[in-house]
């Protein structure tokens, strides 16, 4: 007979008594009444080694009063389960990709930077996304069938867009522009010649306009000009003959003049809507100084603006980029810009959703003040606010370089409403 | 008195100059085509003397030679002071003393070349270092028994009040001694400290010189039982294995008692006190170290899909953060919520991985054997290899640095050494490598070393038998353990030698001979018939660990040239080369500012794998202490073009924030996780990074160093260094299949902290001090040892380069050294006021 004591987890059981001339296998059945765990899960270490249920006694020289420790329990052995997590690195190498949230780029064919940035930007508007899905294709007999080509390449290379997540290279959509457009088809010295975005985007959109048409009057006429149309309510004053006229324009942007008083969106679009211009007073008899001053009638959905940042230096006979610095919220809002009737209808929405979108304003403006490199920009307002007159910004085209006629194209895409992507 | 640096170089040394320059003859720097017209009367009067002495020499009469070489000597006031009348010394002043000093140290080296006797000198040195040592001059009489090599006058001269400072510069000027000087240095310093009962110093040297016979002294010299408690709190925290005999402890309760603190069987309990005085308990999860909200730009929803490589990232950072604490919010989830996804997280993680995560389970209850193996104990009946590999190696981890009578990690471990599945077999094998690490254990060693010579083992297993095998007996210099490995090597077929994993088959080697210096040479000599792809590989792992922490410029000097060699082929041997330049010169500050600097350059002028290691060689120079200069070059690095350079850039960052939990670095590795967000492997290693820097939650510390940087523990250095050379192959081990090399680190991990016990050993609260620790080596009188202090109460942190210091008097800390367990006397003479 022997006294051992037993430690087992923080308990030590004292004093248990050992019938050497048993095998352990008995020991371990005593411990499992004091401490609940089945003999064949209870491991007792006797001086570097296991206790085996078969083990003789005598060879292990136990001293009375030995501790042992014992290690085991009665929990419940871990099971895989059924079935195993996937891995990303489990998937195929496109899957993985999709799987960091991105969508897929365009290959740059040479020098249409221009064009792959600007499709980006239309492609992140979802309304026009299912529009051009939807798109059948009209074939009717006009003579001119380009537009309609192109939108179909369009609407193609959009849905390639989102089934592939590698780069896709734009090739038939390339083909098409260049047929309608063929200005797009320049050569110089033997490549394409670098063009501007916005006039990419202002073609594009007047196609997407001219075959988004539903076919049938009864539905909304015109997609394109439901979703980037304004009206324009012009009041032309001539100063000199005191005479008044009022026009309203469709216009598909804003224009955002920067002159050096200019250091942010909101002055430039001012500064836009208002302008001189000489024309030929009936009253008069001769042209005179109108002053042209425009505001909002309606809004769309999405509003495009443009940075004017290229013009034509008198003095000098070339084009020119103005660098200045101009800063853009993430939200703009353009209630001062609206025209009485229009702000009447805005203003109560504006009321109920103020306050929370206050807030949102200057946190916006905070972390967009370092992007002055941007250039051209063709900026689009999300709907959410559609009767607040407050805009997201959606996507930006920008224009990296100093010069006008060379540089580069970056698309940035914002992403379900986190952050700027390009 | 006014402190005084070192007054005997600064005035001995000019005064030698001096006497130099009157004597031209002597001095080959002077032009001699000047010579007549610079000197003045009186030394062409000196001149002229020399010359009829050395005409005199040669004189065959002897009396006449005799009195020539005496008065030859060109020490003006030596000569004059042996010929002269005996009279006190001190009669003409220290600028005499000095004066004299410093010419006796020059005749004395003249003369031990021409080997005549120096008795005369010898007499004049007792008188002199008997003025010094009564005068404040510790330093200076030191300096004169150095240099005239006969330290032990020393002891005759030492008294009570000035015993501490000699000891004190005894001991900091073995840092820049050349061997064997350092030792004999030291040892005088070890028998002062015993002569004026002085033990935890002693104790500290005896450790230092890695000698038990002074360790067992200290215990048989001491007879109070309370401070042979706190000699055991110091014992344990180097990490060495000693059993206590009856000769150091008589009583068998006391022992047994003693016993158990030796063992570390309470350090989990300090921690966790700790932890709760700081108010750290609760778990944290990986997302809370990640900070991801604190990024603004490019952050996704994350990915909808589980990534195994972040998982396991996310596993490695659960049980550094955790580490220690006994609870998470992944692993050690209640038992009642199984069905919750938390309970899952092991299979979160995929093949190996899950070896991984199964092993953080031992991390996160490290040092708490009893509820480690209690919840350990499920993964062991597991069916799934990984898992029961992970379980074996969490044994091994929870009981690092623990040791136990029962000897649990063996009984368990041992079992699994010679399974079928090699993933199970290496479990078990570092699993037993970190348990048993410097332990020496024979019977590891007489299961292990079969292996190392079985020619049907996978080359992983063997290497990690070699590895576990050098931890156990890391600089034991043992033979057979030595034999084993080298018969190893030389098995390896040209393709084997050529894998990643071979490379800790000369580590484990020269682990043997870690900080053992010249008894390295007979193994260095046998590694010279290597095959020639692991020669060189094997020679620097071997010349930088047997030197490792010794300062050696000499050694330095030989891995910087084989550094700056452009080689050809692709070797990998200047990897280890680089870490040995850190493994030398990181003992003592000066070297290591200097090695900081000379790693700027290599890493300019180096190839490419030698660039690859210096982030590495960084980060162990400055290991759980962020210098900053060191913090933005390996910032600057970590966007390196070369990839593999980034990644050890990012690993070396979290080593020497580690523990830290510095905003600065915090903050680095957060832009740098943004930065990376699409490269999977470099992502990974920012995700460890920032485990690392938040490990312990800021409790714990990697330095290797300890005792105010005197002592290196061995386990912790083989720790890292495992860790480093892991990492000179990122891709094939840490982003391999090997991650759980990344645990090797635990052996490193001790908290930095200092905690009070009262004589019942019970935590006890009182007033410190806590503040930037200064140099007070060779200042006269009582100096401030901190400055810039703040007080607390124990428990308190300890950050790189601070001390503490009591700052009440109510108690007598039983040691001077105030880190980890200080057990605290009632101080008898206390009045309340």
């Amino acid at each position: 007979m022997l006294t051992v004591s037993v430690k087992w987890q923080k308990k030590v059981f004292k004093s248990i008594e050992i019938d050497t001339s048993q095998p352990p296998y008995v020991f371990k059945a005593q411990l499992y009444e004091l401490s609940g765990v089945p003999p064949e899960r209870q491991k007792i270490m006797v001086k570097g080694g296991l206790l085996k249920d078969d083990a003789d006694w005598s060879t292990m020289r136990l001293k009375n009063g030995q501790k042992l420790m014992m290690m085991g329990s009665a929990d419940e052995v871990v099971k895989a389960p059924e079935k195993g997590p996937v891995f990303m690195e489990d998937l195929p190498e496109e899957e993985q990709d999709a799987n960091l949230g991105y969508s897929a780029g365009l290959v740059n064919l040479g020098h249409t930077c221009y064009m792959n940035s600007t499709m980006q930007c239309l492609k992140s508007v979802p309304e026009l996304n299912s529009e051009l899905s939807n798109y059948q294709s009209a074939r009717t007999k006009d003579v001119d069938q380009t537009p309609d080509m192109l939108t179909v390449a369009t609407s193609e290379l959009f849905s390639e867009l989102d089934k592939s997540v590698k780069a896709v290279a734009p090739m038939p959509f390339w083909m098409e522009l260049k047929k309608k457009y063929p200005q797009f088809a320049q050569l110089h010295n033997g490549n394409y010649m670098q063009q501007d975005a916005e006039e990419c985007w202002t073609q594009m959109l007047d196609t997407l306009s001219q075959s988004l048409k539903a076919p049938s009057p009864s539905e909304d006429p015109d997609a394109v000009k439901a979703l980037f149309g304004l009206n324009l309510r012009s009041r032309l004053h001539c100063q000199e003959s005191s005479e008044e006229s009022s026009e309203t324009e469709s216009v598909y942007s804003l224009k955002c003049h920067i002159s050096h008083e200019v250091n942010h969106l909101h002055e430039g679009l001012k500064h836009g809507l208002r302008g001189e211009l000489e024309k030929t007073s009936p009253a008069l008899g001769r042209t005179a100084v109108y002053i042209k001053e425009s505001l909002i009638d309606s809004l769309p959905r999405y509003l495009t603006v443009q940075f004017v940042r290229f013009f034509w230096k008198r003095e000098s006979n070339e084009k020119a980029k103005i660098l200045r610095k101009v800063d853009y919220p993430l939200e703009l809002d353009i209630f001062d810009l609206c025209s009485e009737d229009l702000r009447k209808k805005l203003e109560a929405p504006r009321q109920s959703s103020s306050k929370g979108d206050d807030v949102k304003m200057t946190d916006a403006e905070g972390s967009s003040s370092g992007s002055g490199e941007s250039s051209t920009g063709d900026q689009q307002g999300g709907a959410l606010s559609h009767m607040t007159g407050i805009y997201d910004l959606v996507s930006l085209v920008t224009h990296k370089g100093r010069s006008a006629d060379s540089g580069h194209y970056v698309a940035w895409v914002k992403q379900e409403s986190e952050v700027l992507i390009s | 008195m006014a402190p005084v640096p070192d007054p005997n170089n600064i005035s001995g040394g000019a005064k030698r100059d001096e006497a130099t320059t009157k004597v031209p003859s002597k001095d080959p720097k002077k032009k001699d085509d000047k010579k007549e017209e610079d000197m003045s009367e009186e030394d062409l009067q000196l001149k002229q003397n020399l010359e009829l002495y050395v005409e005199r020499v040669q004189d065959p009469n002897p009396e006449l030679q005799k009195t020539a070489l005496e008065s030859m000597s060109s020490f003006e006031s030596l000569g004059y002071r042996l010929t002269g009348t005996e009279g006190d010394i001190g009669s003409w002043g220290h600028e005499y003393v000095r004066n004299l000093a410093g010419e006796i140290a020059e005749e004395y080296t003249m003369r031990q070349g021409e080997e005549s006797p120096v008795d005369d000198l010898m007499d004049l040195v007792q008188q002199i270092v008997a003025f010094h040592m009564k005068h404040n001059a510790e330093t200076e009489a030191v300096d004169l028994l150095m240099d005239v090599e006969d330290l032990d006058l020393l002891l005759k001269h030492v008294d009570s009040a000035n015993f501490r400072r000699t000891c004190n510069y005894l001991t900091s000027a073995a840092k820049y001694l050349p061997g064997p000087d350092d030792m004999l240095v030291l040892d005088i310093a070890y028998t002062i400290y015993i002569k004026f009962e002085e033990y935890p110093n002693a104790l500290q040297i005896a450790l230092f010189l890695d000698n038990m016979q002074y360790v067992k002294q200290v215990f048989t010299s001491c007879t109070d039982l309370l401070r042979k408690k706190q000699f055991c709190y110091m014992i344990s925290r180097h990490g060495i294995t000693l059993e206590l005999d009856p000769e150091m402890v008589s009583d068998d309760v006391d022992r047994e008692m003693l016993q158990d603190i030796v063992n570390n069987t309470k350090l989990s309990d300090g921690y966790l006190t700790l932890a709760r005085d700081i108010e750290v308990m609760e778990a944290k999860t990986p997302e809370d170290i990640y900070k991801a909200h604190l990024l603004d730009g490019r952050v996704t929803s994350g990915p909808s899909v589980d990534s195994a490589r972040q998982n396991l990232a996310a596993t490695f950072v659960n049980a550094f953060v955790n580490a220690g604490f006994g609870q998470d919010k992944l692993m050690t989830v209640p038992s009642d919520s199984t069905s919750g996804s938390a309970a899952n997280w092991l299979f979160k993680n995929r093949d190996h991985g899950k070896t991984s995560a199964a092993a953080s389970l031992g991390m996160i209850l490290l040092w708490d054997v009893d509820s480690g193996l209690a919840q350990l104990d499920k993964y062991f009946h597991s069916n799934d290899n990984p898992i029961i590999a992970g379980a074996l190696l969490g044994v091994g981890i929870v009981n690092c640095g623990i040791k136990n009578d029962c000897d649990p990690a063996l009984a368990l471990l041992g079992e699994y050494i010679d399974k079928e599945d090699s993933s199970v077999r290496i479990g078990a094998i570092m699993g037993l490598g970190i348990a048993y690490a410097g332990s020496q254990n024979d019977q590891i060693r007489s299961s292990l070393s079969p292996i190392l010579n079985d020619a049907k083992a996978p080359l992983d297993v063997i290497a990690f038998a070699a590895l576990s095998l050098g931890m156990i007996y890391v600089g034991s210099c043992n033979e057979e353990v030595a034999q084993s490995i080298i018969f190893a090597l030389m098995d390896r077929s040209e393709a084997e030698l050529g894998e990643a994993l071979t490379r800790f088959l000369p580590l484990g080697l020269g682990l043997l001979y870690l900080g053992k210096q010249e008894s390295v040479e007979a193994t260095a000599e046998v590694s010279k018939t290597f095959n020639e792809k692991i020669r060189k590989y094997c020679d620097m792992t071997l010349l930088s660990c047997a030197y490792a922490g010794t300062g050696n410029v000499l050694k330095v000097q030989d891995l910087l040239a084989q550094c700056g060699e452009h080689l050809e082929k692709d070797d990998i041997h200047q990897g280890p080369a680089v870490l040995g330049l850190a493994m030398v010169a990181m003992s003592e500050e000066l070297g290591l500012d200097m090695e900081i600097r000379s790693l700027e350059r290599v890493l300019q002028y180096g190839e490419q794998n030698v660039r690859r290691a210096v982030p590495l060689s960084l980060g162990l120079l400055c290991i759980s202490n962020p210098k900053v200069t060191v913090m933005d070059t390996l910032s600057r690095l970590s966007h390196d073009t070369d990839s593999e350079v980034a990644m050890a850039a990012i690993i070396s960052l979290g080593l020497i924030g580690a523990g830290t939990n510095n905003a600065r670095i915090a903050g680095m590795l957060r832009n740098l996780s943004s930065y990376y967000y699409k490269d999977a492997s470099l992502l990974f290693c920012v995700r460890i990074a920032q485990g690392l820097v938040h490990m312990g939650k800021g409790l714990l510390t990697l330095s290797p160093f300890h005792s105010e940087r005197l002592l290196l523990s061995p386990t912790a250095l083989a720790g890292i260094v495992t860790l480093l050379h892991a990492c000179l192959d990122m891709k094939s081990i840490i982003l391999g299949k090997y991650h759980y090399v990344l645990y090797f680190l635990v052996l490193a991990m001790q908290p930095r902290m200092m905690l009070t016990v009262d004589e019942n050993l019970k935590p006890i609260s009182v007033p410190v001090r806590v503040g930037q620790a200064v140099d007070v080596v060779g200042q006269a009188g009582r100096p401030k040892t901190i400055t810039g202090f703040q007080t607390h109460s124990t428990p308190v942190l300890l950050a790189a380069g601070e001390r503490a210091e009591l700052a009440t008097d109510k108690y007598i800390p039983l040691s001077p050294i105030l880190e980890g367990f200080i057990i605290l006397k009632e101080n008898p003479d206390y009045r309340e006021e």
